[in-house]
């Protein structure tokens, strides 16, 4: 087979530079043979040599059309230029091959699963380029800022190294802001016995601190009993995930789940955040043995859905003017939330334009998957990359675009950012407190108010 | 729990105090506490605008503070809160506030007699922890500090530390390694990439803990010394209770899960997942959570598996006094079970909490919870009435007798029985 | 020469074809079970929804999409599996030999599914060539299997008209025939076989774990 011609700009990652100034052809070898042999089996096989060549997995990939069907980009170009070389040539490949196999499966690719779902077959193309991600990461290419957020999930076990006084720090300055709209409002921490507990993505005390807040206002409005814990634990979110290192991701979802169990809640209510759910609900689980979570995990637009339908949160006014949604692909697609995510938008909005396409079928963000994460050296080419997406907000013309994720969040941003779309771009959340009616007994008195 | 035997044994019934009635009371009222011996019962209260205060028994301390949190009664009793005043923080025990003052404190722990109390503090000069009122001396500074240990003895304190400043995306830095322990101030030599699972022996001489050196390269290091084996992955060493040169832990090789002792493999076979690895009380056998396949839950009594499995997940087995049962709280389908021995025992419930044994072992008591009630177990089903809340019975030293303590109708009961009559 | 390849080669080709098939299935399922999660997340209900939505035309939103290669690929597919299995060339032998039959497809509208077949892979053969991205993935092999599959079609399309050396042509048919067969279980012709599997572990995938949907 030719090789594929590659045009890209060079990027200079550090990170992968120095691995592959230091790593030898006998330590690939190893390594490729190691995961093939001892962590996978009948799946990549039967995929590899089920796969009849007929590239209609490209049709599905936001990379391949917004980059004007460069072949490099799709999905099954990937596969080629990496697992299948890694197979056919029984892991004799150099240092400079293994760098190149980074770059396509950590940084040019979502693992948002569109392309599966367009395979006629079902061959799950995601998951051979997880596998290839995996052996990158054992031999340590993996882009520096990337792996620097899996140190940070190491050494903390939260993904933005936030130490554990300025969790709680955090969260005790937020319960005080959620006061002054609600007097009453508290933020429960280390309460056992709670019905819920709640998580969230490290992100969220170190930047968005004021969605803490957020919650803990919409927690009193509804009346629910819950907590967080003052523990490490506390992220729900794993990169290592993403980068292939698997012993770290299960040591921080392994943590999170048994924080639920110490805590004696029955759920686990988590934030705006799709890969933080599957590493929290598939990926973190499946390793550690789980068939699903010991403590079931609600994912927060399930939450609200729940909220908003038994009338625990009542809406008082709609937000105006077309309001538009992204689809998370790992809460959509990967988990089915699509028609619960345009009930409650419905809900909150009074002009919610749907995307074209919608739900399981709608564009990543192409911040997914870790690609955001391997930071500025990668940033042009991924936002380049998210034409696509980009003229599909454009066409609904609305002026504030909802991401019910993380990485939907900066990676929309980035896109209203280069593309120049004028829209805002906001977390469900920030919505509903806008729009949720607080009950009279506990608004502010009218003396503290003013 | 110290001076156990000097606890009210005798007295069936008391009724102690209202927690219903403090609602009225004040601002907001959380969750209570009780002392170990149940005679008292605590809840942080808000009394108004930026001013906390706790109550114990129906009593608030003399002085309030502006914040407060992580109330927690020692074994001996006294009652400690974490409490914040002119926006520095403190330890307060029994209304009194130490003196000194730090950006930041947290995570309470007590020796088994509750005389020595420690907590993490940040100081301007770096992390460190502060054991009966004195803030030890660390002779480098400690950039973080992930979590501590105290020995039982409480002469001994120990945590998992960041030693080394690390600067941000510095991954070469920290790859080189930045944390690594330190025992009452005294750095160990080296650094790892990672520290997880610090273990104290129960003599309190010695430390063991897992330790990472690249991304599948795992090991255990014994009071500086780590051993010459290397595992895909571990988790957490537990010292055997009587002999503290043995340490037990799960390892990963292979792509599967094995005990090891000391760096060699104990048990025959290895395990999808392999956890909670725990010693009998004279440490001759080890309990521990299994999958021997995917999403099967069971206990393995020294690599022996039991033939009972369980589809959601398997706690930490519990061993009776005299070490010959196994008590485990298993999920399957949705329903928490109290399994013994390989039998599941009584009624499933919406929450179990961990069971104690009566001294022969023939009777396991536990806090359950259906439907949003709470309430005793014994052997699984259900003795006596429902509580409001309820904390875990404790048996009698002479294994006559049990303490229930919990709130009924708003007030807060302490109740001792016979362990014949539940 | 015609007795051998229609006696025992026939024999040999079909004992590899279907020995190989169940030797292919049985080593995937046993190298799946190996990885301990894969049976866990089958589930029956999720695998026949998902097969339902991809052996019926136009029941997902890809092949709406994608209308003109939807028709090909299908009508390739059906005529390239019915065609053989109900010739009445095919059956007769199969009666002279074994005594036993079936019904049996007009030779008229056979001829036509033959051309079909025959479209189908030039139709691929042309994608092969032409779309950039299929282009970028096709070898040796994937000639040599569009080879494989066109040829027993094109030689017995060629016999039944007898345009020319009847005898000849109607071995290499047989002879093509025959290593198409052999070729199914070991060649990525094996899609034949492990396209069930792969839509019902996707399908359960997206179903049963993911609580989705995979059409």
């Amino acid at each position: 087979m030719k090789p594929t011609i590659v045009k890209r700009e060079p990027v200079v990652d550090d990170a992968l530079d120095q691995c592959e100034a230091r790593l030898t052809e006998e330590e690939i070898e190893k390594v490729i043979n190691e995961v093939i042999d001892k962590e996978t089996g009948g799946r990549l096989w039967t995929y590899v040599n089920t796969c009849i060549h007929c590239g209609l997995c490209a049709e599905a990939c936001h990379w391949y059309l917004s980059n004007d069907r460069d072949v490099s980009f799709a999905p099954v170009t990937k596969v080629k230029d990496t697992i299948w070389v890694m197979l056919e040539k029984k892991g004799k490949v150099d240092a400079a091959f293994i760098k190149r196999c980074s770059q396509i499966a950590h940084t040019e690719c979502n693992l948002c699963r569109r392309c599966g779902m367009y395979c006629p077959f079902g061959i799950d193309i995601a998951y051979m380029l997880l596998v290839v991600r995996r052996i990158c990461a054992k031999l340590g290419m993996v882009p520096l800022y990337l792996q620097d957020t899996v140190h940070s999930h190491a050494a903390t076990m939260n993904q933005m190294w936030v130490k554990p006084d300025e969790w709680i720090d955090t969260l005790q300055w937020q319960e005080e802001e959620a006061q002054g709209y609600v007097p009453s409002a508290r933020l429960p921490l280390e309460k056992e016995g709670a019905e819920i507990m709640y998580s969230v993505i490290g992100p969220e005390p170190k930047f968005l601190a004021q969605l803490l807040g957020n919650i803990t206002v919409i927690m009193k409005v509804a009346g629910l009993d819950w907590t967080m814990p003052a523990t490490a634990g506390w992220d729900n979110s794993n990169m290592a995930m993403y980068s292939g290192d698997f012993e770290i991701m299960a040591r921080v979802e392994r943590l999170h789940h048994e924080t639920a169990q110490r805590l004696k809640v029955k759920k686990i209510v988590m934030g705006e955040c799709g890969h933080a759910f599957r590493g929290a609900q598939y990926d973190g689980p499946t390793w550690m043995g789980w068939m699903k979570p010991p403590i079931p995990i609600v994912h927060a637009i399930e939450f609200y859905y729940d909220l908003i339908k038994s009338g625990r949160i009542k809406i008082a006014k709609k937000a105006e003017g077309p309001i538009t949604s992204q689809y998370p692909c790992n809460v959509i697609r990967n988990a089915g939330l699509g028609s619960k995510l345009q009930y409650i938008m419905s809900a909150v909005c009074e002009n919610f334009v749907d995307l074209i396409p919608n739900d399981r079928h709608a564009f990543c963000c192409n911040a997914g998957g870790g690609t955001i994460n391997c930071g500025p050296p990668w940033k042009k080419l991924r936002v380049q990359s998210a034409r696509l997406q980009s003229e599909n907000f454009k066409r609904t013309g609305a002026h504030t675009i909802v991401t019910p994720c993380h990485n939907c969040h900066s990676g929309v941003e980035d896109i209203v950012d280069k593309y120049k779309l004028g829209m805002h771009v906001k977390f469900f959340s920030e919505l509903l407190i806008e729009a949720m009616e607080i009950p009279e007994h506990l608004k502010p008195k009218e003396e503290e108010a003013e | 729990m110290s001076n156990i035997e000097s606890w009210d044994w005798e007295i069936k019934e008391k009724m102690l105090a209202e927690p219903a009635k403090w609602k009225d009371q004040f601002e907001d009222v959380w969750e209570p506490y009780i002392s170990p011996d149940g005679e008292k019962i605590a809840s942080i209260v808000k009394i108004g605008e930026g001013e906390f205060n706790i109550c114990v028994n129906g009593n608030t301390w003399e002085e309030p503070f502006e914040k407060m949190w992580y109330s927690r009664f020692s074994p001996d009793g006294r009652l400690t809160a974490l409490i914040s005043k002119d926006m520095e923080w403190t330890l307060a025990v029994d209304g009194v506030a130490l003196e000194e003052t730090y950006e930041y404190i947290w995570e309470t722990k007590f020796s088994a007699d509750g005389k020595t109390i420690a907590a993490i503090v940040r100081q301007e000069s770096g992390y460190g922890i502060l054991v009966n009122g004195k803030v030890w001396e660390c002779p480098i500074k400690l950039e973080s500090i992930a979590s501590h240990v105290i020995s039982s003895d409480g002469k001994t304190s120990a945590v998992i530390a960041q030693t080394v400043a690390v600067a941000e995306a510095d991954v070469n830095a920290f790859t080189k390694g930045s944390w690594s322990v330190v025992v009452n101030g005294k750095p160990w030599k080296d650094n790892y990439v990672d520290v997880y699972g610090l273990a104290i022996s129960n003599d309190g001489q010695r430390f063991a803990a897992e330790y990472r050196n690249s991304i599948c390269e795992y090991g255990i290091v014994v009071d500086e010394k780590p051993w010459n084996e290397k595992f895909g992955c571990t988790w957490e060493p537990v010292f055997h209770p009587n002999k503290s040169d043995e340490i037990t832990v799960p390892v990963r090789q292979g792509g599967q899960w094995l005990l090891a002792t000391n760096g060699r493999i104990v048990w025959d076979k290895g395990f999808f997942s392999l956890l909670y690895q725990t010693y009998s009380p004279d440490g001759n056998n080890i309990a521990a959570a299994v999958a021997p396949q995917f999403a099967k839950w069971t206990v393995a009594v020294n690599g022996q598996p039991w033939s009972i499995t369980f589809g959601e997940c398997v706690q930490k087995p519990c061993f009776s006094p005299d070490g010959r049962k196994i008590a485990v709280i298993a999920k399957d389908s949705g329903k928490w079970l109290l399994v013994v021995d390989g039998t599941v025992l009584g009624k499933d419930y919406d929450n179990i909490w961990q069971p104690v044994f009566s001294p022969n072992g023939d009777k396991v008591i536990c806090k359950v919870e259906k439907n949003g009630k709470y309430a005793v177990a014994v052997n699984g089903e259900i003795r006596g009435n429902d509580y409001e809340a309820l904390w875990n019975p404790v048996v009698s030293p002479d294994g006559t007798k049990v303490m229930i303590c919990g709130v009924e109708g708003g007030k807060y009961y302490r109740k001792v029985v016979l362990l014949s009559d539940i | 020469m015609y007795e051998f390849v229609s006696g025992p080669l026939v024999w040999l080709a079909f004992i590899i074809f279907i020995g190989g098939s169940l030797y292919r299935i049985y080593k995937m399922l046993s190298d799946c079970k190996k990885e301990n999660v894969v049976f866990p997340h089958m589930s029956l209900k999720h695998s026949l929804a998902s097969l339902v939505h991809w052996v019926i035309p136009f029941n997902n939103q890809y092949m709406q999409k994608r209308p003109i290669f939807t028709i090909v690929s299908f009508a390739f597919h059906i005529c390239l599996i019915l065609t053989p299995v109900f010739l009445l060339a095919h059956l007769v032998l199969l009666d002279e030999s074994w005594n036993i039959s079936w019904f049996n497809i007009p030779d008229g509208i056979a001829d036509w599914m033959t051309i079909v077949v025959i479209i189908g892979c030039i139709f691929f053969l042309y994608r092969r060539l032409t779309d950039p991205v299929v282009q970028n993935v096709t070898d040796g092999s994937d000639y040599l299997l569009l080879a494989i599959t066109a040829l027993p079609f094109i030689t017995g399309f060629i016999a039944y008209h007898q345009l020319f050396a009847y005898k000849t042509i109607l071995i290499i048919h047989i002879l093509a025939g025959e290593i198409m067969l052999i070729a199914i279980p070991f060649t990525r012709l094996s899609h034949m076989l492990f396209f069930v599997f792969t839509r019902a572990y996707f399908g359960s995938e997206q179903g049963h774990v993911k609580n989705s949907k995979d059409w």
